[in-house]
């Protein structure tokens, strides 16, 4: 594998999905649950999982992401959000994809980062509001995120096969399915 | 594409959604005599205003290190109408009447929460015998 396309690769992963991030503060959506999203650049984590070499690429994508979105009209809070988020969600997916193996698809792995993005990030409300009862939100939030997930999922098994085409990715061992 | 075991566990997550529900449901009686609400600010009784036996408006401002949440009380609902936290959500979730339903502002760590007292629901009386 070359290094160069490595970085490159990795350098615009993260600008794509900064990019999803900003455009979807933009997107006026209709209140249907407290604090649902569409979770777009959510499209870009499931895409680096399914075509980087190692999931740790995948991981830094995530991190720096969350770092530069806080940045660019998060705030500290909203860091705290998504970074509960998308860990949980992260580490969901990656247990989920080496269990499910050929079983699953990355339709099934997106819903399921989906979902414990909603987990993670209530567990953070929680916390913060220290009343249980924001549990309650979780039937609504996960339902409307597991919608997003599978759409998100949807297109990432379009763009994964047309992305693998790229000449950098001749050589290059990807442990995924 | 989509994968038999995807839909398995698609409804797998569904079902596990409503976990909370299960564990920390709220009771709902149908039948409540008076209604208030506890404002809670991070996690701190705030205060307590009766809704059951409110008539007409009444409107205060909750200021907070935070920011501020402008609080009606509309005859027995209570609603945030105005807000300076950046997502507004609050706002969004409009008047709230029923025992057990609650409006949350995140970023001001206020809560306010719809409780009753003295239930007049038969079937909570259960016999000693």
């Amino acid at each position: 594998m070359n290094k160069t396309f490595h970085t490159v690769f990795l350098g615009l992963l993260i600008a794509q999905s900064l990019a999803l991030f900003v455009i979807e503060g933009m997107i006026p959506v209709p209140f249907i649950a407290p604090g649902a999203k569409l979770g777009l650049a959510n499209l870009i984590t499931v895409i680096a999982l399914y075509t980087m070499p190692h999931w740790r690429d995948a991981l830094l994508v995530l991190l720096v992401r969350i770092m530069l979105a806080t940045m660019f009209g998060g705030g500290p809070t909203i860091f705290i959000y998504s970074l509960a988020g998308g860990l949980l969600s992260f580490t969901a997916m990656l247990t989920i994809r080496k269990l499910g193996k050929s079983k699953l698809s990355i339709i099934g792995v997106s819903a399921v980062g989906a979902f414990f993005h909603n987990v993670g990030q209530l567990a953070v409300a929680v916390t913060v509001i220290q009343s249980t009862l924001l549990w309650l939100y979780l039937p609504v939030l996960a339902l409307v995120g597991i919608v997003t997930g599978i759409a998100i999922g949807f297109v990432a098994n379009l763009t994964v096969p047309h992305i693998k085409k790229l000449p950098g990715f001749a050589n290059w061992r990807t442990d995924t399915i | 594409m989509l994968k038999k075991w995807d839909i398995i566990l698609i409804a797998l997550l569904i079902c596990l959604s409503f976990l909370p529900e299960l564990l920390i449901g709220s009771k709902q009686t149908e039948q409540y005599s008076t209604t208030y609400a506890e404002i809670t600010l991070n996690g701190r009784l705030y205060k307590t205003v009766p809704l059951s036996s409110h008539h007409g408006i009444t409107e205060f401002t909750i200021t907070t290190e935070q920011g501020i949440n402008v609080v009606e009380i509309k005859d027995a609902a209570i609603a945030i109408i105005d807000a300076d936290c950046p997502d507004h959500i609050c706002i969004n979730m409009g008047f709230i009447e029923k025992p057990g339903q609650i409006i949350v502002c995140l970023p001001h760590k206020l809560m306010i929460e719809v409780k009753t007292n003295g239930t007049t629901n038969k079937d909570d009386i259960i016999p000693a015998f």
